[in-house]
């Protein structure tokens, strides 16, 4: 049977588009609510699932407290990128926090024994012992499939994912549908007006980027669960990238848009690596993996060029100007 | 009795002096205007008054406390609010929106009360809304309450502004040029509204504005400036009678 | 080992300052944060290495096709992408989205066409030049020089000609300069046709002091020559130099061993936004950038 047909692909594709949803969410809280042009979100994907694995495997701590702290890291890790650079410009502040993220890939590329390295999670324990630190998840996992009597882990696995996507979406939509995100998006238009009116822009910026990273590493601590080992290769600038693809696909400042774009996104990415139809077929599959990549490109330059607001969006709520 | 005190404010910009050890009062209640020839310092000294500009040297006292080391949103919390001069309307956000966000001490602006207490939020921003149309009702742009502010002109624009800094609940009010682009029907309703205001809730008005005729008649003190300094300070009588006044405006239009 | 380091960091100092001064250009007359000047970096290299290996060409004819080339490809995108988006009324953020679309599209293609194995020039790898303690191979030597001459002719063209007084008028005052007679549009192909060179020498340069070089390259220099360029102020082009010498300066001296030990050359890129952002917490407009105002 051709790989497009089967279940098991989709149900891949669903959870990570699951967990593009929750990592898209953050930016959306970010960049299409507030306006911060945070290009380091990965950096909190990076620092929850790190923490979770590193706390799991090198303490006593059990896998969900971990989790818990590592949710807590990277608020923290937030509010130490925003303290210095929230009062900076625009394109200062987008180019510090790429820099932040590059900084965290480094240190988990280079710090050996606190990360891993290179070699990722697998090297955690040290060379020889194979680290696991999804021990906890996988009961959970084989307990819930019990539970809802479902098929397989891997659509298992998409329900846990959709659930949590599910919930952070709504209760996203709660916090910006009210008077908070009100503020949010008046900072996003005129900060100077905003504070005229005794909005403390730098406390909702920072809280925005809190947010924002707890979405990051709750959808860190789901990638680090799906795949079961991860490397500092996995956090790369791209990935945040593709999160402002998915966000403007689906339109910016449109909560609902967020899932909608990640599962196009989804298709498009994993899709394409197994479609087996000409064009497709014309290129090998290491070029396949550009081919995709370039795809990308041409979608944002056109989504820039022809539908800003992208699909959900409204025109005169545009936030890219 | 004092409301706003300005002490010795100094700030310069490449060398020339912008302001210039401006020192005034500004009486609780009352309407005080600042007038002078363009390029006087009056933008520069209300972005300092407000906190939007830090000033080299100098002092203003708000309500007896001082506010020239604090940030923008301290001091409109402080109930010295300012507007812009070319109105700085959310052109995103709906008009009823726009005064909404004004609403001060709303509960539903904390993200930890919008989830534990939704009730309360509610009926918060349930009453702010009723102001807040009431607002607009005042200034004529009910009709508008659900449009985007991008859609208003720029003389609307101007009065969802006064709308907004209103629902601020302020005891100053510092107006940068309210009447211009306002056709003079709805500027005579907006000076009616001051003057309203002023009376019912006590609130004190700082405003720059250029027509003159409108600053003599409505104003209890006219401060003048000129290339910085305060050049007198006075009732529009007294200002009027100032030979150096005539100079001023005389000499910057030669 | 000072010396050395000294050398060294003028020698990656001088690639980035290059790069840098295009990216402001473009930053201050454009408004464009330019994601993809990376890219054209690589294509630079690409173009340079496909003239010297594969046409033979000596190094020195296969970096000017390298510049020609990159210049017009510079030039291509401001006609196919850059202006049609201006007219569209793109805001800031639009275009800075685009790039990053860009930036993917051009390095993607790259992966396809070349490949993903890494390239070399042609040029003698055990060549070395001894100037007291200070050892050069003979790609750094060549690099320090032409960039340095790179740095002196660009200095000299903003500062003396009447196109680098029109750039800066453009850059201060966009509706002055074009009431008071500068043609806008031409000034704007000049702008991306010195950046495009300018990106081109740079990825040559960068391919040779590396010894190889992949399509991802360029990406990988691109936040150091943003950092040079927030470093400097954006909106300075002379900032742009001085903080792109400054960095990599920096980033060799960082490892010093008397300094404190120094720090792991794994590390030299993490040194370089340590430094933007201390700058910044200090400087929020960069080094000789201009403040803000309200």
């Amino acid at each position: 049977m051709s790989t497009v047909l089967s279940g098991e692909f989709w149900a891949f594709v669903g959870v990570v588009a699951g967990i593009y949803t929750i990592f898209g969410l953050g930016v959306q809280v970010q960049f299409g609510y507030t306006g911060l042009l945070n290009f380091g979100h990965v950096a909190f994907m990076a620092i929850g699932a790190y923490t979770m694995a590193i706390l799991t495997v090198k303490t006593g701590i059990g896998m969900w407290a971990a989790a818990v702290i590592a949710i807590g890291v990277s608020i923290l890790a937030g509010l130490l990128l925003g303290l210095p650079t929230l009062r900076l410009r625009a394109d200062y502040f987008a180019i510090t926090t790429i820099a932040f993220s590059e900084i965290v890939r480094y240190v988990a590329l280079n710090e050996d024994r606190l990360t891993g390295g290179s070699q990722g999670t697998i090297n955690l324990a040290g060379a020889g012992a194979a680290a696991q630190y999804d021990e906890s998840w996988q009961r959970f996992q084989t307990r819930a499939q019990a539970w809802l009597h479902l098929g397989s882990k891997d659509v298992t696995m998409l329900v846990l994912v959709w659930s949590a996507a599910l919930v952070l979406l709504v209760l996203l939509h709660l916090a910006v549908r009210s008077p908070w995100g009100r503020v949010l998006r008046s900072i996003r238009e005129d900060e100077d007006a905003a504070a005229s009116l005794g909005k403390n822009v730098f406390s909702y910026k920072l809280q925005s980027l809190a947010v924002g990273a707890v979405l990051g590493a709750v959808a860190g601590l789901f990638y680090a669960w799906q795949f079961s080992f991860f490397s500092p290769d996995d956090f790369a600038p791209l990935v945040t990238f593709f999160a402002y693809t998915i966000v403007i696909l689906g339109g910016t400042a449109r909560t609902w848009a967020v899932p909608v774009g990640a599962i196009l996104f989804g298709v498009i990415y994993a899709g394409t690596r197994f479609f087996d139809f000409p064009p497709f077929s014309y290129f090998d599959s290491a070029d396949r993996a550009y081919l995709r990549l370039a795809v990308i490109g041409v979608i944002l330059i056109a989504l820039m060029a022809f539908r800003p607001q992208g699909l959900f969006g409204k025109r005169d709520e545009m936030v890219l100007e | 009795m004092t409301l706003l005190e300005v002490r010795g404010l100094t700030r310069s910009f490449g060398g020339v002096r912008a302001v210039d050890e401006a020192s005034f009062d500004v009486a609780a209640g009352s309407i005080t205007a600042l007038i002078g020839p363009n390029g006087a310092g009056k933008s520069t000294l209300f972005n300092i008054v407000s906190g939007f500009l830090r000033a080299e040297r100098g002092t203003v006292r708000f309500a007896g406390r001082a506010m020239q080391r604090r940030t923008p949103h301290r001091i409109a919390r402080a109930g010295l609010v300012r507007t812009f001069q070319t109105p700085r309307a959310l052109t995103k956000l709906s008009v009823l929106e726009n005064v909404l966000l004004a609403a001060p001490h709303h509960p539903g602006e904390r993200l930890g009360r919008v989830f534990a207490t939704p009730r309360a939020v509610r009926s918060h921003e349930a009453a702010a809304e009723r102001e807040a149309r009431r607002l607009l009702e005042l200034v004529r742009l009910d009709r508008h309450a659900d449009e985007y502010a991008g859609t208003l002109s720029g003389g609307e624009r101007k009065l969802l502004d006064f709308a907004r800094v209103l629902m601020t609940e302020p005891r100053l009010i510092l107006l940068d040029e309210p009447m211009a682009g306002v056709n003079p029907t709805l500027g005579g309703q907006l000076l009616e509204h001051i003057l309203e205001l002023r009376e019912e809730r006590g609130v004190a008005f700082l405003l720059i504005e250029h027509d003159l005729d409108l600053v003599m008649r409505a104003s209890d003190t006219v401060v003048v400036m000129n290339e910085g300094r305060i050049l007198t300070v006075g009732t529009p009588d007294e200002v009027r009678r100032d030979e150096r006044v005539v100079d001023a405006y005389l000499g910057a239009q030669g | 080992m000072f010396l050395q380091l000294l050398a060294n960091g003028l020698v990656a100092g001088s690639v980035i300052a290059i790069a840098a001064v295009g990216v402001s250009l473009v930053y201050e007359i454009l408004r464009i944060v330019n994601f993809a000047h990376g890219d054209y970096l690589t294509f630079g290299a690409f173009v340079g290495v496909a003239a010297n290996v594969r046409y033979g060409e000596r190094m020195l004819v296969a970096t000017i096709v390298a510049i020609v080339a990159t210049a017009l490809l510079a030039l291509v995108l401001e006609f196919a992408l850059w202006r049609p988006m201006r007219r569209r009324g793109a805001g800031f953020m639009s275009l800075f989205i685009t790039s990053i679309g860009l930036a993917l599209l051009l390095r993607h293609v790259l992966f396809l066409v070349a490949g993903a194995e890494p390239r070399s020039y042609a040029v003698d790898p055990f060549k070395v030049y001894v100037v007291g303690s200070v050892r050069l191979g003979g790609s750094q030597g060549a690099a320090i020089v032409v960039g340095a001459v790179a740095i002196v002719l660009v200095g000299l063209l903003l500062a003396r000609t009447a196109l680098g007084r029109k750039m800066r008028a453009l850059a201060d005052d966009r509706a002055l300069a074009s009431i008071a007679g500068v043609n806008v549009d031409r000034v704007v192909v000049y702008t991306w046709l010195l950046a495009g060179a300018l990106a081109g020498l740079a990825g040559v340069l960068q391919g040779l002091v590396q010894a190889s070089f992949t399509p991802n390259t360029g990406f990988q220099l691109l936040l150091p020559i943003f950092a040079a360029v927030v470093l400097g102020g954006i909106g300075s082009a002379y900032g742009a130099l001085v903080g792109g010498l400054l960095l990599g300066v920096a980033m060799e001296l960082s490892t010093w061993e008397e300094l404190a030990g120094g720090v792991n050359p794994v590390y030299k890129p993490v040194v370089a936004f340590v430094l933007l952002i201390g700058v910044l917490l200090v400087r929020p407009q960069g080094l000789l950038g201009k403040e803000r105002l309200l």
